[in-house]
């Protein structure tokens, strides 16, 4: 018996998210607590350019990083020339999209649970003699790290989701840049119907699953 | 030894600021080893000294140094990093990480040593203070005098060379404060080392203060030592902090320049001044509000009208409630208007056969009166 479905598609798509994930929560979590801890010009700025691939059409986020990041474009070149493979129309531009539709998601839950930390701690371990990496590892991070869990499942969540802008910057070549999203939609167009069905069932079964962690992550982290 | 002068203005709309506009913190002050109390009300600046200490804070304008070695120079735009001052600061709420045991909140206060040696000096501060049974317990497992004996332990295992207690006592039941003031005044003893003590309890700033500070919005308006202090309190608002049970507003009816007197007519419920009292002479004009404060210490009862008295102030009133405290009992009596409180002894009490509604006599000197111009 043949699959139902081509198992390609969701394999890619678990792999762009969790890689995607790990880049988002690294950078966010730095975003986060620099926007959540330090005061300085362009704060409320940066936070709104972090936060618009959240509101932006998917086409829009997907046309500036094929604009960003083509083989014409400096980064583009730059990266090219030392990987050895260019970065759009492949999984890893993939990761690329699905990482900038992720980020505002993290930052933003991040800068709340970062915020949420009674800065008193943080004052408490400088007088003790902490330097801020260590105020910052030992103390603010531990005290947040349940939100900033929560913010990394629904990143990932997300991540495993992205459709528009991974179509224009990885476009759809089966078995190579063809995610578990850009399948249903080839499927449907085709009308492999039984194929597009599956598909979603396991998508939104997958989505149910990580808000309702995320949801009683953030619950624990009230209590 | 630690000096300091700190001037910090805060804007109206800044929290330590009062409802009526801005405050200006403007103090300086020398604190050598062992204990200085900061007294004072809610929002006199004692925690923004504090945190003005600890670089917390950053004052518009000051000096702060420690043993010689400067932490803040507005003057050379120089502020040494809170980690770096060694400043050890327990905090009112004593922000013990909750993440961490006790005894890992005290093994991050040890940092620079082998790990060996830092579980060791953890273990044995835990156990001078008593506490080494909560080692492996969470900051909230663990009972609110346990946690401020924990909190104690962990800002000595970093080594300061000045502590900052906030109002260590505070939340604590009376048991619990006596033995913890006995392990403070143990540690003062054994340290030497210059100690900030904020508190508005009179009885903890007399039973561990060598000095008191009195600040009020945001100055220093008196200091020395704290029975010195308290015994003549440089305000009404200090007096009230003191403990002082009668204060009251009046009008100065009178002077007298040679007999160095003068007489004060007290308001009573309706702003009407019914009752008179003697006072040392002033600076106010007659017809000028006054404020006068007299312990109920000073305040002596009668069951019967005293004469030959030297005291010149007898008032004639009615007791309209007894208070038995721990060590004395108060006596409230009610004179035109005006309630007095004075303080007995179980013994008189019983002899005289004090009770609510009897009339009786009070009697004070003249120079039992603090008077304070304005209200």
């Amino acid at each position: 018996m043949t699959p139902a479905v081509e198992l390609f598609p969701l394999w890619l798509s678990l792999r762009v998210a969790a890689v995607s994930t790990l880049f988002v929560v690294v950078a966010g979590v730095a975003l986060a607590w620099l926007l959540a801890r330090v005061r300085f010009r362009g704060r409320e700025a940066l936070d709104a350019l972090v936060t618009l691939p959240l509101v932006l059409p998917p086409t829009v986020l997907g046309y500036y990083l094929l604009v960003l990041l083509g083989r014409a474009s400096p980064v583009g070149r730059l990266y090219e020339s030392l990987i050895g493979s260019p970065l759009v129309f492949t999984w890893r531009g993939a990761v690329v999209a699905a990482s900038a539709g992720a980020l505002p998601l993290m930052v933003k839950t991040a800068r709340a649970a970062i915020g949420g930390v009674d800065s008193q701690y943080e004052d408490a371990a400088r007088t003790l003699g902490r330097s801020e990496w260590q105020v910052f590892a030992r103390v603010t991070l531990p005290l947040a790290s349940r939100g900033i869990l929560a913010a990394a499942v629904l990143a990932f969540a997300r991540s495993l989701g992205d459709f528009g802008a991974t179509l224009m910057v990885a476009g759809n070549i089966p078995g190579k840049t063809q995610t578990a999203s850009i399948a249903i939609y080839d499927a449907t167009q085709a009308g492999r119907d039984t194929e597009a069905l599956t598909l979603v069932a396991i998508l939104s079964l997958t989505a149910f699953a990580l808000l309702y962690a995320t949801n009683k992550l953030a619950g624990a982290n009230v209590k | 030894m630690l000096n300091a002068r700190i001037r910090k203005t805060f804007p109206p709309d800044s929290e330590s600021a009062d409802s009526d506009g801005g405050f200006v913190l403007d103090v300086e002050f020398a604190a050598p080893p062992g204990v200085t109390i900061l007294f004072g009300a809610s929002g006199s600046g004692k925690t923004q000294t504090l945190l003005s200490v600890a670089g917390l804070t950053r004052p518009d304008e000051g000096l702060i140094a420690v043993q010689g070695e400067t932490l803040f120079d507005s003057s050379r735009n120089f502020s040494l990093p809170v980690s770096r001052r060694r400043v050890g600061y327990v905090f009112q709420s004593l922000a013990l990480f909750p993440h961490m045991t006790a005894q890992a909140n005290v093994e991050f206060a040890a940092h620079g040593l082998p790990r060996r040696e830092r579980r060791e000096r953890a273990t044995a501060l835990l156990e001078r203070f008593g506490v080494g049974h909560t080692a492996a317990r969470r900051p909230r497992e663990i009972s609110g005098g346990e946690a401020q004996r924990v909190a104690l332990a962990r800002t000595l295992a970093s080594e300061p060379r000045l502590l900052l207690l906030d109002e260590p006592l505070s939340a604590l039941d009376e048991p619990v404060k006596l033995s913890i003031m006995s392990d403070l005044r143990e540690m003062n003893r054994r340290l030497r080392l210059p100690i900030l003590y904020v508190t508005h309890s009179r009885d903890e700033a007399l039973a561990l203060g060598e000095r008191a500070l009195v600040f009020e919005r945001g100055r220093i308006v008196a200091e020395g030592e704290p029975h010195e202090v308290f015994g003549s309190p440089a305000s009404p608002g200090v007096a009230r902090l003191a403990g002082v049970e009668n204060i009251f507003e009046g009008v100065v009816v009178s002077r007298d320049e040679s007999a160095g007197t003068m007489l004060v007519g007290l308001k009573n419920d309706e702003g009407v001044a019914s009752c008179g009292v003697e006072v040392p002479l002033g600076r106010a004009g007659v017809g000028s509000r006054v404020t006068i404060a007299v312990r109920s210490g000073d305040v002596l009862l009668a069951a019967a009208e005293p004469k030959g008295l030297s005291a010149r102030n007898v008032l004639r009133g009615r007791v309209s409630a007894v208070e038995r405290r721990s060590s004395e009992t108060l006596v409230r009596v009610g004179c035109g208007g005006v309630t007095w409180a004075a303080s007995v002894t179980r013994q008189s009490l019983e002899e005289l056969s004090i009770e609510v509604g009897r009339e009786v006599w009070l009697a004070f000197k003249t120079h039992s009166c603090r008077v304070f111009d304005g209200d």
